[in-house]
């Protein structure tokens, strides 16, 4: 009887670790995360204070998130890299064109996760309004990517 | 001379064990097949020397971008996690929104504990400069970027690529792109 009852709990407890076993294979699964509207986003200190056009660029569209000061009351991270170049002389001479080169490329990333729920880069040859138009277009694009995920 | 019969219970676990098992084993030996795929195209396989003894095979390929390599074949399941190791000028942002942009399947994490690959790399801008534009009549920079992949755990290196692009009409936006464009042949679909 004691034999038994010793058999049938071993059994139940190899049955249990095999279904545990054969559900741990799947880890690599694609991300489920959305940015949901009115999150809470910090943003990083960028190069050249790019930071802060974001922060203007992101009131300026009314882009569906709550920019916070500090990073412990956030849900999401910004972060990224930007890069201008004036026109030097040779461009406003031989190609006709003043205006500046603007680079910048962002990150959206989960801080709890790690996981990067959404990026964006931005290259103008000749940016009207400098960094305030890749910004804004940052911002347009972050406000395009969560309205057009619900 | 009689034989002794097992035990009931013996011949009970070994078979629950077995049932546990199977699956595993089942996988693993999937996950070995998926390394070794077919090759890209456009490959040249390198003579391997047998007096050397057993050298990684490695696989070149040439585009009208770049250069890559790819090491035994590898292959990188879809939607592994992948740190991004910070770069100068910060070229990893570029790499994440081309990895965005091309729709590779790839989760980018910002922890390397988390990671189960990490993608690390150089990169150089150059702006035109005057005899460019005079005889050219270009604007555009010189990109250049160089990448490689390695599995955190054993350090081991499968993958690299090198892009250049004398006339880059989006600079690092398309090296980054011409990169993750790259990365996304040997993610397994």
């Amino acid at each position: 009887m004691a034999d038994s009852r010793r058999v049938a709990s071993m059994v139940v407890f190899l049955v249990a670790a095999a279904i545990t076993a054969s559900q741990a294979g799947d880890k690599n699964a694609p991300p489920t995360q959305k940015i949901p509207k009115g999150a809470k986003v910090f943003v990083a200190p960028i190069a050249e204070g790019f930071d802060s056009y974001l922060k203007d660029a992101i009131t300026k569209k009314k882009v569906p998130v709550e920019v916070t000061t500090s990073r412990d009351q956030a849900d999401y991270e910004m972060t990224g890299a930007a890069e201008t170049q004036k026109a030097s002389t040779a461009k406003k001479v031989i190609m006709g064109n003043w205006h500046s080169r603007e680079e910048a490329s962002i990150t959206f990333s989960n801080i709890k996760s790690g996981e990067v729920v959404w990026a964006y880069s931005v290259h103008e040859e000749a940016s009207t309004h400098g960094k305030r138009s890749s910004a804004e277009s940052c911002a347009k694009h972050l406000k395009d990517a969560i309205e057009g995920q619900q | 001379m009689f034989r002794k019969q097992p035990p009931k219970s013996l011949v009970l676990a070994a078979l629950t064990l077995g049932i546990a098992w199977y699956p595993l084993v089942a996988k693993s030996q999937e996950n070995n097949a998926t390394q070794n795929q077919s090759q890209p195209d456009n490959t040249t396989k390198p003579t391997s020397d047998p007096v050397k003894g057993s050298a990684p095979d490695l696989n070149q390929a040439s585009s009208d971008e770049g250069k890559l390599a790819t090491v035994n074949n590898a292959k990188i399941p879809s939607y592994a996690r992948v740190y991004i190791a910070p770069m100068v000028g910060g070229f990893e942002n570029y790499v994440i929104a081309g990895l965005r942009n091309k729709k590779v399947p790839l989760t980018v994490v910002m922890d390397r504990t988390k990671a189960d690959y990490e993608i690390s790399g150089v990169s150089e801008s150059e702006k035109a400069g005057w005899a460019k534009m005079l005889f050219i009549g270009a604007q555009n920079s010189n990109e250049e970027a160089s990448i490689k992949i390695a599995d955190v755990k054993t350090g081991a290196v499968i993958f690299g690529y090198s892009v250049h692009k004398t006339n880059s009409a989006r600079g690092k936006q398309s090296a980054g792109e011409a990169c993750a464009k790259h990365i996304k042949q040997i993610v397994i679909e």
